[in-house]
């Protein structure tokens, strides 16, 4: 029996701190739990896993608990079972669950035939397969039953939307170089493929042309048109002529890419990473980009104006903003870093997203670090971040690639697991005292899209609202989905509202700290308790 | 050195592909020769200087000295018209002559293998990767027919007189580059004229490479031989010459045609994304010679005289960027004229004056200009992988004009810094030419 008591406010309710605006931030306490909680995972490979290593984290048994797929690289992934319980440490216990596949880079948790149950979808070095959800954490593939055309190329990201009357996912994925090229490899960058619905399936893939190596992508809905445009990060070691992209996806149209005259500007990095979430407080997302000596912390450049069309321009304000963590920031070896995975969470619940980027050198290359400590960044009240990785204790100097902020053990507090190249994955449980208060919450809706993926999700406590886009994609080559998680700060309560697909915005509902609730269409919160 | 089994199977090039080099470089079927190593080396190394994060420009230019070198070295020994660099560059001794019978072809591609590997040692797996295959697929092809004596005397050759030039490389100051050439620390200068961060990259809030004006040089005495007077004097007296330039990169800008917006685009020669200034060069230089199928000794001398010059223009330059530590247009325009000012190319993060591709391209020019002839029209097909169009030339000159004023049209440089840049470029230049390559 996982949870000794039904999750409800009482869970630490009695330990909200103080985190006042004025405060700096509190810094986490994350304790390394991988030996005990029984996890022992490598992503192993030669030369074609330099890139992916990814985690995917799901519930796929309907107890609540979050469990997860760590991709193994040339090794079989291995699935975990959480078997911990609420408030407790960490437990996991590794399942065959049909997942147990070799040649994996990357895995996003997905709900594709909206059925209720999380199905997978396994990126690979070689055909993609999407994994159907059974049940009690079985999984089976799919990719003939969807007539889901897995190609063979080297895949290593990945993005899900739901277009507007679609009712089967749009899903996209992004290639690597051809992985034939030896001598001369830079320049094959394959084309990357957007697989659209069709009845009761997928169509053939259409390819995303020009394709520039992608390793992370995101259909975001950046302008809050009610579209979502699909975000590609590309990775300059291998493109001639790419550069970063915006790509329109218009229901029933052929993709297009944003112009200049649109407003977007080329920006050309080793790019690795997408996280997103509202930094600046405007509303709209923002994206940190990661890549190598160099991570871009961008947000629109213009201010929105009513009734005006926004400009796809882009500001970098990482450097003002103190989160390039360009370089390591304990040891000796101060050479430039190498960023990947990169998440934003509030992990001490102050009210402020943090940001965890995975750090890790690609292979031996001695003109960037070889001991690369992960960062956390805590975000102060002024939107600026601090370097707390080494006092939080997850400055860890593996090869990290993949990544996920969740909370395993559903105490309010979001734990931590980072798959790692060549060494162990670790697993970290926030173990923080005196942090602020927090509501955890997952959407569900009826009929298509039951995850609610593309809704806006505001949360409005002390005099401020916090956006939060509920997206499938992004990161490197690791996803989630199930509950989300925000910080409160002191408040014991909050306002939410969600904007769901399709753009019809919910009413603003006061909800109590301390819970997991379900929220659904028309309906009113529901306190989650196990079942 | 037996020249006979030289074979010039070079009439099927394919179309040029990366960075101007033929992808396609002998027949099927035919052993490769010795321009068919050299020229699939540079290939790759072509693609090495764009994707090793050390290889910014003045490391690129070391790097093609060094090879060219090597090349010519490997050539010359088996090539009785040609003279030796030994005892002409500055701190290169004779080199190790072969005793036995080899192969010019084996000799090279040994030669290249080892040196390569040396310079790019620090490139990423990707890269190690391809030195790797290429070593083993180019060195089968070379060894077809070879007997078992000749290949491992040629083997022997070809090595030695790599790490006799690479033990020369090692001593100049320029071996060792950290932090992808940026110093951990670096103060400020609080005049107004001096150089200021323009870059929102941490990395580049300290200029690169402040020390590369005292490499050691090739051709030319030293860093400081081919000195320039100072930039105009500072001043925001919107009637002063200072302003008055700062002004002209203002109103280009507000003005740019898409012609020099293009100019600008195909020099921009970006490190990273590009083969770097230096290898622009040397791209052109692979281009004009397969079109005039020109002889084993002419690529040689072209691609070692080529490098070398490449390499001084580039100490040169930083000797004087460093000495005057100028601001660069950006910084002077929002001071004075708009304070939110962009320039369309990227603001390079160092000293402003002169400006290196100025100084390099004229030095450059001066090279092929003498070494393969004066108005020699061609076509520049650098950039096609790029998605950027051929660009016609009427002479080597021609183009180091046109990638000076790039300079300006980017709004990276005042007009000074590309005048007097070509000036130094012609002075290190002349340094190179003085070199004799034949006996």
């Amino acid at each position: 029996m996982k949870f000794v008591c039904a999750v409800a406010a009482m869970i630490v309710a009695a330990s909200f701190g103080p985190a006042n605006a004025q405060d700096a931030p509190l810094i986490p306490t994350f304790v390394d739990e991988t030996e005990a909680a029984g996890v022992d995972s490598t992503y192993a490979g030669e030369w074609e896993y330099i890139v992916g290593g990814g985690v995917a984290t799901f519930d796929c048994n309907a107890d609540g608990m979050t469990d997860m797929l760590l991709a193994g690289g040339a090794a079989p992934a291995t699935f975990y079972a959480n078997v911990g319980a609420v408030g407790q440490e960490l437990k996991f216990e590794a399942r065959a669950s049909g997942l147990e596949m070799d040649a994996i880079s990357g895995t996003y948790p997905v709900d594709i035939d909206s059925d209720g149950i999380t199905d997978i979808v396994l990126l690979r070095v070689g055909e993609n397969v999407v994994m159907r959800g059974l049940g009690d954490c079985k999984f089976a593939r799919a990719n003939e039953d969807w007539g889901f055309d897995g190609g063979d190329a080297w895949s290593a990201a990945f993005a899900a939307t739901w277009e507007t009357g679609a009712d089967w996912p749009t899903l996209a994925v992004g290639n690597y170089i051809d992985r034939t090229q030896e001598a001369f490899p830079w320049g094959s960058c394959t084309d990357n493929w957007l697989h659209r619905g069709a009845a009761g399936g997928f169509a053939p893939p259409v390819a995303l042309k020009p394709s520039y190596c992608a390793l992370s992508m995101l259909f975001t809905d950046w302008n809050r048109s009610g579209t979502p445009s699909l975000r590609v990060s590309n990775d300059r070691e291998y493109y001639k002529g790419g550069q970063e992209q915006l790509w329109h996806l218009r229901p029933g149209e052929e993709p297009v890419a944003y112009t200049a005259d649109e407003g977007w500007k080329p920006l050309k990095i080793w790019g690795m990473g997408i996280a997103s979430t509202d930094v600046t407080g405007d509303g709209y997302p923002d994206y940190y980009l990661t890549s190598m000596a160099d991570n871009k912390l961008q947000t629109i450049a213009t201010p929105p104006a009513e009734g005006q069309a926004l400009p796809a321009t882009f500001t970098d304000v990482a450097f003002a903003r103190k989160a390039i963590a360009q370089r390591p920031y304990i040891g000796t070896d101060l050479n430039p870093s190498t960023a990947w995975h990169a998440q934003f969470e509030d992990v001490n619940n102050d009210g402020f997203a943090d940001l965890f980027v995975a750090k890790g050198n690609v292979w031996a290359m001695p003109d960037f670090a070889l001991l690369d400590p992960n960062n956390l960044m805590l975000q102060n009240p002024d939107g600026s971040f601090t370097e707390a990785g080494d006092k939080a204790g997850v400055a860890s100097t593996r090869a990290s690639r993949g990544a996920a902020l969740a909370d395993f053990n559903m105490d309010g507090l979001p734990d931590l697991v980072v798959v790692n190249r060549g060494e162990k994955a670790q697993l970290w449980r926030n173990a923080t005292v005196g942090g602020g208060g927090w509501i955890g919450y997952r959407l569900e809706q009826a009929g298509v899209n039951r995850q609610g993926i593309g809704a806006f999700v505001e949360v409005r406590a002390a005099g401020r609202v916090q956006t939060r886009e509920i997206t499938s994609g992004g990161g490197h080559a690791s996803g989630q989905s199930g509950w989300w998680h925000v910080g409160l700060g002191p408040e014991a309560s909050a306002e939410i509202r969600v904007t769901w697909p399709g753009g019809k915005a919910g009413e603003w509902e006061p909800l109590a700290a301390g819970a997991f609730y379900t929220l659904s269409p028309d309906q009113p919160a529901a306190v989650w308790s196990a079942p | 050195m037996d020249s006979g089994r030289r074979i010039f199977g070079l009439g099927l090039f394919a179309a040029v592909g990366l960075a101007g080099v033929p992808r396609q470089l002998w027949a099927q079927g035919a052993r490769p020769g010795p321009d068919d190593v050299m020229k699939t080396w540079y290939r790759l190394v072509l693609e090495l200087v764009r994707h090793t994060a050390t290889y910014t420009p003045p490391v690129a230019s070391r790097a093609f000295a060094y090879l060219g070198v090597t090349a010519f070295e490997v050539v010359a020994q088996g090539d009785a018209g040609l003279r030796s660099l030994a005892g002409q560059v500055n701190g290169l001794a004779p080199l190790p002559k072969a005793v036995a019978e080899v192969d010019q072809a084996a000799v090279l591609h040994a030669a290249m293998t080892r040196a390569v590997a040396h310079l790019f040692g620090n490139t990423g797996p990707t890269g190690q990767r391809a030195m790797a295959a290429l070593s083993r697929s180019l060195g089968a092809e070379v060894a077809e027919g070879l007997s078992g004596d000749i290949l491992a005397a040629s083997e022997v050759q070809g090595d030695a007189i790599a790490a006799h030039i690479l033990a020369w490389a090692d001593a100049d100051g320029g071996a060792i580059v950290r932090n992808m050439g940026f110093p951990m620390t670096y103060e400020k200068s609080v005049d107004p004229e001096k150089w200021v961060p323009t870059s929102a990259i941490v990395q580049q809030q300290a200029p690169l490479l402040p020390e590369w004006g005292q490499n050691r040089t090739f051709a030319m005495p030293g860093g400081a031989s081919c000195g320039l007077p100072p930039p105009p004097a500072y001043s925001e007296d919107p009637a002063s010459e200072f302003f008055l330039q700062a002004k002209e990169v203002f109103d280009i800008k507000a003005n740019l045609t898409p012609e020099q917006r293009a100019v600008a685009r195909f020099w921009s020669d970006d490190p990273m994304l590009s083969p770097t200034p230096p290898g622009h060069w040397i791209s052109i230089a692979f281009q004009v010679l397969d079109r005039d199928k020109a002889p084993l000794a002419q690529r040689a001398e072209v691609l070692a005289v080529l490098g070398i010059t490449l390499a001084d223009a580039f100490i040169a330059c930083w000797h004087t960027k460093f000495e005057y530590d100028l601001l660069r247009p950006v910084t002077y325009i929002r001071r004075t004229m708009d304070p939110k000012w962009e320039s369309i190319m990227t603001t390079p993060p160092f000293p402003e004056y002169p400006s290196g591709h100025s100084t390099q391209s004229a030095a450059a020019a001066v090279v092929l200009t003498a070494l393969i002839g004066e108005n020699v029209a061609f076509e520049d097909a650098t950039h096609v992988d790029d998605g950027l169009p051929p660009r016609p030339f009427a002479s080597f000159h021609a183009a180091a004009e046109e990638a000076g004023i790039s300079r300006l049209y980017g709004g990276i440089h005042f007009r000074a810094a590309i005048e007097r840049g070509l000036e130094q470029g012609r002075c290190v230049g002349a340094f190179a030419t003085a070199l004799q390559t034949r006996v």
